[in-house]
């Protein structure tokens, strides 16, 4: 059993006993004397009398003393530690590995300081109190977990390196951090090593599987250092989610931000948010909104685009101790130009035969920039050497089969993101298609019905739709769609477990329009064909905007898979064709890189700052590198080709935090000392130690109120 | 020159004191007659009774004329009277030495003195001889017993001269008295009765069946009684007693109670013996426990 200060300068406080001593002797009655007749019976009666007014005065000046003295030492934080069998309560030179946790979290505000900065002055505070010759080292606790300071004996360099440095915007990651510090220490041949942890303990940062994902045990005392006593209530919000929609289907160009904002007080209800949009650094529009207790809610909040210049935008909400998850990015390219690769399964020399003629006069009748649908023309032979990710939709029109195993690039291309656009007609191989294609499509193809001249013919059945392709469709526009007849369809069967829905169906309730979802894209299944084969849709009037809507919405809007929304550390990456120029990306905060591409896969890993990462292309440079480069600015002529956004991980923000006793579990047989930040920690002892400055001001409190009652008394 | 003041000043107190008569309800032997009837019966010049003869009667007290008459022998019994022979004791020990904290209040051996003086007056003032003996261990100073009037000078100067200091030694004082004195007679104990001694009891019993009247004035200063004294005091003892420091609010309570429970004790102890017993404080005007004395020594049946 010992005991230790954290700060022992307090204890110099204790010369505050002289202010009672003193005003004892100054204020004490001088002593008189009187001649007196009865001394004897005095001192009989004295002998007999237990009542004494004399001592008590002594006893006060005791009392109050003794309030000195433990408010002194409850000041000095006195640390109880009942544990002596610690190796390492010497004064022996030892090595130190400081996790410091720098993930955002970190980054709260208490008093107009953060935790990381209550932590680095922990750690330069407890290096101080390190015997001489000691060495440490400094490991970022977030998911990056990159050494901030390898082995030295020069306090100075960690003070230097810590004091400039910031909270990351990443999440916690102490497994990792713990690893590093392992092989970190594995080498030194100092006897006493230690690793302290300085943590907020929010709970994602501590990973369930550590002993199987340690491949050693912890034979090092482990010290953690909590500085999240005062966090609870004081972040209250974070954006947790943005997502861009654009009206693109209406004649104004409107555009939608859709907001989650979670509330992350436990208990109280967040009325009157403020929450406001940014783009390009300048306010669009605000409001207000109201989250209960421990849930999330959803805004939307759009604005008209005035131009279709690039989005850069932000959502903010308003700010509470933590600032960092107060933001989230997010971009958009407004009417980017949609690509679409067009299959023709049955090219015919004469045009009006072939399905080309007809989509490509119904897609694209003028001028691209009309439609914004760029169309590229291939035969299933060419497929082999094209890159899908370069298109948003592909159309399959009439389609045998596909090239020996290429259904499965075809499923990769839909679950990432890519659109399919399925016509059916006289080539189709119904076996391939219901064989092959069950991945993509969420029926079977069952049996082509065909009417004759004397027979009604097929036609869609004509309601009101609030399909967001059809709503359009009204008055005459619906009158016209009636006289469109289907001489031959395609009647389907549902895949067992499979979802899609029918937006259109024919009369005799066979469905026109089948519309699933597939991983990241959409796949729309036409059951007759694009052409005129089958069918007069193509020559008429509605066929134009219909087939662009379908077109359009089966692309999400403008919605390429180019873009991706990505977390903070998570690297970007992108095919890219030796054919195809040089690609390059710009962070937010400017900096221009020449990413690295190895076997045609672009990668960008400095993902660290949140924001709006653009992709540019120089269309007059083909060449590839191997390793990153930083260049000083973008090469000239170079083209925004897309973008991506990185945000934080939200994750941080979830006020969960980490128990003495998970801890326990989750490193078993370590020799783990828990202390509160605010407390610091006293290096030179270990063991279980309590923090006993409430005793200690309780039991002053309590002689407080005895001195109170004792004067009161005489 | 402050004591003759005092006497002085007390002259006062002797001429409303010499208003009063002084009588006592036993008679003691002397020469002169005086107002002091003597209760012993015998051979004296006023016939008081006749008795029958019994062996061991002097026979010369026969009277025979009554032999003639009746046939009986009687013997005739006589009244003496006799002059009062008063013993003053007074305690001349440092104790009695003890001055008030309130600067108006009479010192306690002031008090004593005058008491003594007017006591002495008035004994002398009905031709009474009177004797004055100070003593603190033993008998210091002795004045023999005189009934001259110019007597009271010689009383007077001695208790002008008189310096209180010593311890008190009462049980001593007494036994030798009683040894020096012969007859009977009143014996006047002027004392604060502050002593550790347990054995009083006995030596004032030896007094009583002496035939001797004894009267005690029990004198304290209020001081005594009630210990005004606040804060933190060394109290120096007056006698041989060594010092001691307290704070008398401490044991006030205790004190006095201790304080009363002694003068209870001297009081039922004198009327056990037959003792006056009056208890003087020295706030109480002394003219008003003389008077209450003096009248309490007319009606005996009132001690």
């Amino acid at each position: 059993m010992s005991l230790n200060f954290l700060s022992p300068l307090y204890l110099f406080g204790i010369l505050g006993i002289v202010a009672p001593i003193l005003i004892h002797l100054l204020t004490r009655q001088k002593k008189k004397y009187q001649r007196f007749s009865a001394v004897y019976l005095l001192m009989e009666v004295k002998n007999r009398c237990t009542k004494r007014s004399t001592p008590n005065r002594f006893f006060l000046l005791f009392i109050r003393c003794m309030a000195i003295i433990l408010l002194s030492i409850a000041m000095s934080n006195p640390i109880f530690s009942f544990n002596t069998s610690n190796n390492f309560a010497t004064n022996n030179p030892s090595a130190n590995v400081f996790i410091v946790d720098d993930s955002y979290s970190m980054g709260t505000q208490v008093n107009q300081e953060t935790y990381y900065s209550s932590a680095v002055k922990t750690v330069l505070e407890i290096i101080q109190s390190l015997p001489n010759a000691s060495i440490y080292t400094v490991v970022s606790g977030s998911s990056s977990g990159r050494i901030l300071q390898e082995w030295t004996d020069a306090p100075g360099k960690i003070k230097k390196i810590l004091e400039t440095s910031q909270p990351s915007v990443r999440t916690t990651d102490i497994g990792l951090a713990i690893k590093q510090a392992l092989r970190l220490l594995e080498p030194v041949s100092k006897k006493n090593k230690h690793i302290y942890i300085l943590t907020d303990r929010d709970r994602n940062g501590w990973d369930k599987n550590y002993p199987s994902a340690l491949e050693t045990k912890i034979q090092h005392p482990l010290h953690i250092i909590d500085f999240s006593e005062m966090r609870s209530g004081v972040n209250q919000a974070a954006v947790t989610r943005s997502e861009v929609q654009q009206e693109f289907l209406n004649n104004y160009h409107i555009v939608k931000v859709k907001i989650k904002v979670a509330n992350l007080l436990e208990s109280k209800l967040i009325k009157q948010l403020n929450v406001s949009l940014w783009i390009d650094g300048k306010k669009k529009i605000g409001g207000t909104i109201d989250i209960d207790a421990d849930s999330s809610a959803e805004k939307e909040l759009s604005f008209p685009l005035q131009s279709n210049d690039f989005l850069n935008g932000e959502i903010r909400i308003e700010n509470d101790s933590l600032i960092t998850d107060n933001i989230r990015f997010f971009s958009h390219q407004p009417d980017q130009t949609i690509k679409t690769l067009v299959v023709d399964g049955d090219p015919n020399t004469v045009e009006h035969l072939s399905e080309t003629f007809y989509l490509e006069r119904a897609l694209n009748p003028f001028d691209s920039s009309h439609s914004n649908i760029e169309l590229t023309f291939s035969t299933p032979g060419e497929l082999s050497r094209l890159n899908l990710s370069d298109y948003s939709v592909m159309i399959l029109c009439n389609l045998q089969d596909l090239p020996y195993g290429y259904e499965q690039e075809l499923e990769k291309y839909s679950l990432s993101g890519g659109a399919l656009f399925i016509t059916l007609g006289d080539q189709i191989n119904t076996k391939f298609y219901n064989e092959k294609l069950g991945g993509i499509l969420p029926v079977f193809l069952k049996a082509i019905h065909t009417t004759t001249k004397n027979k009604e013919p097929f036609r869609f059945l004509i309601q009101p739709s609030k399909h967001p392709v059809l709503n359009i469709f009204k008055g005459k526009a619906l009158q016209e769609m009636k006289s469109i007849t289907f001489d031959t369809i395609y009647s389907i069967e549902a895949r067992e477990g499979t979802n899609y829905t029918t937006p259109i169906t024919f009369k005799n309730e066979f469905p026109a329009i089948i519309e699933s979802i597939n991983g990241k894209g959409k796949v729309i299944l036409f059951t007759s064909s694009i052409d005129r084969d089958w069918n007069n849709f193509p020559i008429q009037p509605t066929f134009l905007p219909w087939i662009q809507r379908w077109i359009k919405y089966s692309a999400r809007g403008l919605d390429s898979h180019l873009k991706k929304n990505l977390l903070i550390g998570e690297p970007f990456y992108l095919q890219k064709s030796s054919e195809k120029p040089t690609v390059y990306i710009t962070s937010p905060n400017g900096k221009v890189t020449y990413p690295s591409s190895i076997n045609g896969k672009i990668e960008f890993q400095d993902t660290d700052t949140p924001g709006v990462y653009k992709i540019y292309q120089d269309p007059n440079n083909f060449s590839t590198r191997e390793t990153s480069t930083i260049l000083p600015q973008l090469p000239y002529g170079a083209e925004l080709i897309g973008s991506f956004n990185v945000n934080i991980d939200p994750i941080e923000s979830i006020p969960g935090k980490i128990s003495n006793d998970e801890i326990k579990s989750l490193l078993p047989e370590t020799n783990i000392t828990f202390s509160s930040g605010y407390q610091k920690l006293n290096v030179k002892k270990t063991g279980e130690s309590r923090a006993i400055s409430t005793f200690i001001l309780i039991l002053m409190g309590i002689m407080l109120l005895f001195e109170g009652w004792l004067v009161r008394k005489e | 020159m402050d004591k003759k003041s005092t006497l002085d000043h007390n002259s006062e107190v002797f001429s409303r004191i010499a208003s009063l008569k002084i009588h006592t309800t036993k008679l003691v032997e002397g020469l002169l007659s005086g107002h002091h009837r003597s209760q012993n019966k015998g051979s004296s010049v006023e016939f008081a009774d006749y008795k029958d003869y019994s062996p061991g009667d002097e026979t010369k007290h026969i009277d025979w004329k009554v032999v003639g008459k009746t046939d009986k022998h009687q013997i005739k019994q006589f009244e003496q009277s006799t002059n009062l022979k008063a013993t003053i004791l007074l305690d001349a020990s440092g104790s009695m030495g003890y001055e008030s904290t309130n600067p108006k209040a009479i010192k306690k051996m002031d008090y004593a003195r005058t008491l003594v003086a007017a006591l002495s007056y008035l004994f002398l003032k009905q031709s009474d001889s009177v004797g004055l003996y100070l003593f603190n261990e033993t008998i210091t100073t002795p004045v023999p017993a005189r009934s001259k009037p110019t007597h009271f000078k010689h009383i007077l100067h001695e208790l002008v001269m008189l310096t209180p200091q010593g311890a008190t030694k009462l049980e001593s004082v007494i036994e030798s008295l009683a040894k020096q004195l012969f007859g009977r007679g009143i014996i006047v104990l002027v004392s604060d009765l502050l002593t550790k001694e347990t054995g009083i009891e006995k030596k004032l019993n030896l007094l009583a069946t002496r035939g001797m009247e004894v009267i005690i004035f029990h004198i304290l200063d209020s001081d005594e009684v009630s210990l005004p004294f606040e804060g933190d005091i060394v109290f120096e003892s007056l006698e041989d007693d060594s010092s001691i420091g307290l704070n008398p609010d401490d044991i006030k309570e205790t004190y006095q109670r201790e304080i009363q429970k002694k003068i209870k004790y001297y009081r039922s102890l004198c009327s056990n013996l037959g003792i006056d017993y009056i208890f003087l404080e020295t706030s109480t005007p002394l003219e008003q426990g003389l008077t209450y004395y003096l009248s309490r020594r007319k009606n005996p049946g009132k001690r």
